[in-house]
């Protein structure tokens, strides 16, 4: 990181440049800072003896030995991720295809749609979920996997298409252009060059989906059947009777393979290189 | 600015490309809405089921004064958290964007973890820190053994705190997005033609980063106004936002038509400005 | 993306592992979460071969409106009394078959005729609790004896109360000594001012974890649920429980068996299980609730029995709530009116 701005009167200043991009690091660290200071209290915690976890009262890993044999929890942990990592492929998908559609083409009504599209994101949850749990009902639909998965898509999808677009928007559109003067078909023109091209957004429409998704509880329990009952319907129950360091065991867990996970693939892909 | 892109109309294999979506927005977004909009002009039986009659009665209550004011509250707490939101996330997505690349998915991915860990026990993460007895105020005393310390917990602040923590990163991925794509020499030009840092950024980087900060306020604020939970655990619950409201009529007041009413004008009001909004936006882009 | 390559079949792993071959009969509960220990579920699975599908709600109303909104299909569900009533004569209960549940005369006999259902033809007793005072008696060292007590300014901002409206307007009615279960326009304008003062002094509402803000020092006094103080009371004896003076809510939750059940035969079977007295001690002791259980609580320890929130001692006064159908809307309007006021 570098050093606050406190420098030699002989030397030469730094570029103005060079002062914002040291502001803006230090910054980004600060805000990191403000992201992982309950992360960082919540893991020290799961090594507390505490069950109540309101003061300090000596080191343990009964937690971790809990959670392992806890099955409805790790259950539900099994199946949020099972949930969220299909509703973020539909969602991006969805998304990502829809973006480029509403953006490429002018047609009557894509404003209707465009509006359409961010309705969603709006409808509070309770509406939602009751409302899509009548329309199940309605059409003889069993609940389970695929009912809280096409929940989620709906409310998820959304955000991926309004992060592409703002890609897309001042997206040179030469660049189409030459792709289908070079022989492209405009399928292979949209995989080639503009997908490619879209990616940092995409990836971040992704990371917002999967966030969403994960973390769900209204319109899932509505959706939801018992054998699909995700980590949050567990984790709010759990709650009557005073949270459980358990439970900030389970996410430790999970911070520390999302970390290994990153790290490996990045292993991964240098192998492959 | 570039012109707009040229857009064409859609032939049959784009309208085949549109119709996964166009069916998924008809039957989970506008059959569900229009189950809803049936239900609001109902009446309710005594277990909150609804009764088919034809009653604007709901609606009537809607604009009553107190929910008014109560919907003028929550943009309020979605507008301040959006503008917190976007200062306070727009050098981040600067950095991340600017970084070098293998950075820059470790960055991003370092940024998400923290909202992988279940809200309500981030929640209780952050009670520990900011209750009377709490780590920040025992901080603060180690520093300072004189002084009060704050009384944040259960205050405005601490549902601002709790609403700026769950939105921020909503605001950096798009702002990332866009300012991924900055042309780097374009910068150095500016530089190089005398502007200083401040004008290069009022002047360059802003309005090239601009469709980012339009998309992360609309998936910042749009949520940031419906939200219940942050205020029920981090407020106390005290002053009710219009999530609350809403939530309450189907989880204890079993008044699902009047629910389902608070809904449909809280959700109409919402489209008309976006649509008017988008409407504007085409005019400036397009004035023909 | 490369991701997709590994995430597929790491997924394909993982549906394999979720749906593991359906064999038998099972069940479908719909429970409170947190009220019902796994293992007891995993001793019945094991006596029965019934495998128990257990899906969880947080409130009655989550459970009332997933119902009614025509969610899944339960055999056994566990709603509070007064939801139970409005069910009841909604018809949404189905009767039971009295001759499949030798076990109910294990239930003490306040507790086999309960007003929501006189005839105990559509529920059994599972648990039952009151509302009433925790007070942090290090920090209050003035006596406390009702409500009126307990909203006075001395206390502004260190109290905690359930966030429930109906409950809180339950409160300032037995101060009026007005009945709580006919609620009129007028008993509401009645209570109205006394609510508005009360709301002025609360700190935080919290229905789900009252005792957070009492264990974390954030306020003194609390008016919650009994299973809450009695946790309370376990972690620290400072805390204690006073049931009001001017009148105490009770609620019990029962089972029932809702009309739609595919499987009444097993659901008999598990309410049979739970009545027997070895079956639950073991749910009192992770969850210090009121057993109805006469001889489940003959083998509690007399530390268990000893716990003034579980078992208050002496005969107070107690009433259980009916469902009061539309007034509910006009308490949750009165409430949120005040509230927003603010």
């Amino acid at each position: 990181m570098p050093a606050a701005p406190t420098f030699p009167a002989r030397r030469r200043w730094p570029s103005g440049i060079r002062i914002v991009d040291g502001a803006v690091s230090t910054w980004t660290a600060v805000v990191l800072a403000f992201l992982y200071a309950p992360i960082v209290v919540l893991v020290a915690y799961s090594f507390n003896q505490s069950r109540l976890n309101i003061v300090w009262q000596g080191f343990t890993f009964e937690w971790y030995r809990q959670v392992l044999q806890n099955s409805p929890l790790l259950r539900a942990a099994q199946n949020s991720l099972v949930i969220a990592v299909v509703s973020t492929l539909l969602s991006v998908l969805l998304g990502t295809v829809g973006a480029w559609l509403l953006h490429r083409y002018r047609f009557a009504g894509a404003r209707t749609l465009q509006t359409l599209v961010a309705v969603p994101m709006v409808m509070p949850e309770i509406l939602m979920g009751i409302s899509l749990l009548i329309l199940f009902a309605t059409v003889g639909m069993g609940l389970g996997f695929t009912a809280v998965i096409i929940g989620h898509v709906t409310f998820s999808f959304p955000f991926v298409l309004v992060a592409v677009q703002a890609r897309l928007r001042g997206l040179d559109p030469a660049m189409e252009e030459a792709a289908l003067d070079l022989g492209a078909t405009p399928l292979q023109a949209f995989w080639l060059v503009i997908v490619p091209c879209l990616r940092p957004a995409i990836v971040a429409g992704a990371l917002m989906a999967f966030t969403l998704s994960w973390d769900e509880l209204i319109v899932t329990f509505f959706t939801t059947s018992a054998a699909s009952a995700t980590l949050p319907i567990r984790v709010f129950g759990m709650a009557k009777v005073g949270l459980n360091p358990m439970l900030n065991a389970l996410s430790a867990i999970f911070i520390l393979a999302t970390i290994a996970f990153v790290f490996f693939s990045d292993y991964l892909r240098k192998l492959s290189r | 600015m570039k012109s707009a892109p040229d857009r064409r109309t859609p032939r049959w294999r784009a309208w085949l490309l549109l119709t996964p979506m166009i069916a998924w927005l008809v039957l989970f977004v506008v059959a569900p809405t229009a189950i809803l909009l049936v239900y609001s002009f109902c009446e309710r039986d005594e277990v909150g089921r609804v009764v088919f009659t034809f009653s604007l009665e709901n609606y009537r209550r809607v604009f009553d004064p107190i929910y008014l004011r109560i919907f003028a509250r929550s943009v309020g707490y979605a507008g301040l958290t959006t503008v917190i939101c976007i200062l306070a996330g727009y050098p981040v997505a600067y950095c991340i964007g600017r970084a070098r690349e293998e950075w820059r998915h470790r960055l991003l991915l370092l940024l998400m973890v923290p909202c992988w860990t279940s809200f309500l026990i981030r929640t209780y993460a952050w009670i520990t820190i900011l209750k009377e007895e709490g780590l920040l105020n025992g901080l603060i005393r180690l520093v300072a053994p004189t002084a009060t310390g704050f009384d944040l917990m259960y205050t405005p602040t601490a549902v601002v705190i709790g609403l700026v923590y769950a939105y921020l990163p909503f605001m950096i991925l798009p702002i990332y997005g866009s300012v991924e794509k900055l042309d780097g020499a374009l910068i150095e030009a500016a530089h190089d033609l005398g502007a200083g840092p401040l004008r290069v950024f009022s002047s360059v980087i802003i309005p090239l980063t601009l469709p980012g900060i339009a998309a992360g306020t609309l998936l910042v604020f749009v949520p940031a106004v419906g939200m219940f939970a942050i205020t029920d655990l981090m407020g106390g619950a005290r002053v009710p936002l219009i999530g609350n409201v809403i939530q309450n009529q189907f989880l204890v007041a079993r008044d699902w038509p009047f629910g389902a009413a608070l809904g449909a004008v809280f959700m109409g009001l919402f489209a008309l400005t976006y649509w008017i909004l988008l409407r504007l936006g085409a005019r400036e882009e397009d004035p023909a | 993306m490369k991701l997709t390559r590994f995430l597929l079949p790491a997924l394909l792993a993982l549906f394999t592992v979720t749906n593991p071959a359906r064999a038998g009969e099972e069940l479908n509960l719909f429970g409170w979460s947190e009220y019902i220990p796994q293992g007891v579920l995993d001793g019945f699975t094991k006596e029965t071969g019934i495998k128990v599908n257990f899906e969880t709600y947080a409130s009655n109303e989550e459970l009332l409106s997933k119902l009614v909104a025509g969610g899944g299909s339960y055999d056994l569900i566990q709603p509070s009394d007064y939801t139970a009533e409005v069910m009841i004569r909604q018809k949404l209960l189905s009767p039971l078959d009295l001759a499949q549940l030798p076990n109910l005369k294990n239930l003490a006999p306040e507790f086999r005729h309960l007003d929501h259902d006189p005839d105990g033809r559509y529920t059994v007793p599972y648990m039952s609790g009151t509302v009433g005072i925790v007070v942090n008696t290090e920090r209050v060292k003035t006596p406390i004896k009702g409500y009126r007590d307990v909203f006075t300014p001395a206390f502004k901002d260190r109290i905690v109360v359930l966030a429930d409206p109906r409950e809180l307007v339950t409160w300032a009615m037995f101060t009026e000594k007005l009945p709580i279960n006919h609620v009129t326009p007028e008993s509401l304008a009645r209570v109205r001012p006394v609510v508005a003062e009360w709301v002025k002094l609360i700190k935080v509402f919290d229905s789900d974890s009252p005792k957070t803000a009492l264990l974390n020092g954030d306020v003194d006094v609390g008016v919650v649920w009994s299973g809450e103080a009695a946790i309370l009371w376990n972690e620290n004896r400072k805390f204690q429980y006073i049931l009001p003076a001017e009148g105490v809510p009770q609620f019990v939750d029962v089972l029932a068996i809702p009309a739609t059940a595919q499987n009444k035969a097993a659901a008999h079977q598990l309410i049979n299980y739970l009545l027997r007295p070895d079956v639950s001690r073991q749910i009192s002791a992770a969850f210090p609730y009121t057993n109805p259980n006469a001889e489940a609580r003959k083998l509690l320890t007399p530390e268990q029995l000893a716990n003034p929130a579980s078992y208050p001692p002496g005969h107070p006064k107690l009433t259980t709530f009916h469902d009061i159908g539309k007034a509910a809307a006009d308490i949750d309007r009165l409430v949120t009116d005040l509230k927003s006021a603010r």
